[in-house]
């Protein structure tokens, strides 16, 4: 077994799926940049840096997949909540039927 | 941006590092995209200090900071991006040639942009050059064909075949040629930048 590879392979999964994990979590409900962490770790169980996090919500952003906006707190630090945007919603399903459609080939070819 | 007051004083000190170790990188940037990369850091920072026990600050701090990720690695990317942004934008050769340099490891494109921006400066130099010394720069053509593009000694000229055929026309069409060159450049990273 090649421990080595696969550790490449499941970081390049997870890389490649971040924004698809995160488009996921937006479709119900908006979140600030930590509270969506958190989310992903609760429901993905995997460990993502976190940091990258916040470059990847720029580019879905400059995508128009997303919009964020500022909301003032009483602390005086405020937080930016994530919203997907109606292409989000759109490209979200995209993606979808492409995972699933993938997932089935994959189950076929698996067996 | 408003700093997180801590009461732990080396605590205080691990979190003004951080914050300038992140001003610091982000310092390509314009004043509005930093202020915006702190901010949110920044509340990450916040947030997870709230989400924690508040017996240890220090330790606390230290396990939010390395799950965020070094300051200069997170915000690589984002900061190649934004310069890219900036540098179609505005056209300045300041930012066009910054972000070059900090897209160079995305691929072999930026190479080339490079390479094509190192030549635009080699048609600077050549204006310098003709002005210091106007016998010895200029488009030279043997038996009718391209040769060279830049500099020969006079006196070698006529031994070696060379005519130059530019003259006075030199520094206008190096300039026309820079100007066209430049555009040239800023329009194809525009059009990458959208791919």
């Amino acid at each position: 077994m090649n421990d080595d590879f696969v550790h490449k392979w499941k970081s390049q999964v997870k890389k490649g799926t971040l924004a698809f994990i995160a488009l996921n979590v937006l479709q119900d409900k908006e979140y600030y940049g930590y509270e969506l962490i958190e989310q992903i770790k609760k429901h993905t169980k995997i460990e993502i840096a976190e940091g990258t996090l916040y470059p990847l919500m720029n580019r879905l952003k400059k995508e128009n997949l997303v919009t964020s906006k500022w909301v003032e707190q009483d602390s005086g630090i405020p937080r930016k909540y994530y919203t997907l945007t109606p292409t989000g919603t759109e490209t979200l399903l995209q993606m979808r039927t492409f995972w699933f459609d993938l997932e089935k080939s994959i189950k076929t070819i698996s067996k | 941006m408003k700093p997180i007051q801590f009461t732990n004083k080396t605590a205080q000190k691990i979190y003004d590092d951080y914050i300038s170790r992140i001003k610091r990188t982000a310092a390509p940037l314009n004043k509005a995209d930093t202020e915006e990369i702190l901010m949110e850091l920044n509340s990450h920072i916040y947030e997870g200090m709230l989400n924690k026990t508040p017996k240890n600050e220090i330790e606390n701090l230290v396990d939010i900071t390395e799950k965020l990720g070094a300051p200069e690695e997170i915000l690589k990317p984002l900061i190649a991006q934004k310069k890219l942004e900036q540098a179609t934008k505005t056209f300045n050769p300041v930012h066009i040639f910054k972000a070059l340099v900090l897209n160079i490891s995305n691929g072999i494109a930026y190479v080339f942009f490079a390479v094509l921006y190192l030549t635009l400066l080699g048609f600077v130099f050549l204006i310098l050059e003709k002005i210091k010394n106007p016998d010895h720069v200029g488009l030279f053509f043997k038996n009718g064909n391209f040769h060279l593009l830049g500099t020969r000694n006079p006196a070698t000229l006529e031994a070696l075949g060379l005519t130059e055929v530019l003259g006075n026309w030199f520094i206008p069409v190096m300039l026309l040629s820079i100007v066209v060159l430049y555009m040239l450049i800023t329009l194809l990273l525009r059009l990458k930048r959208k791919r």
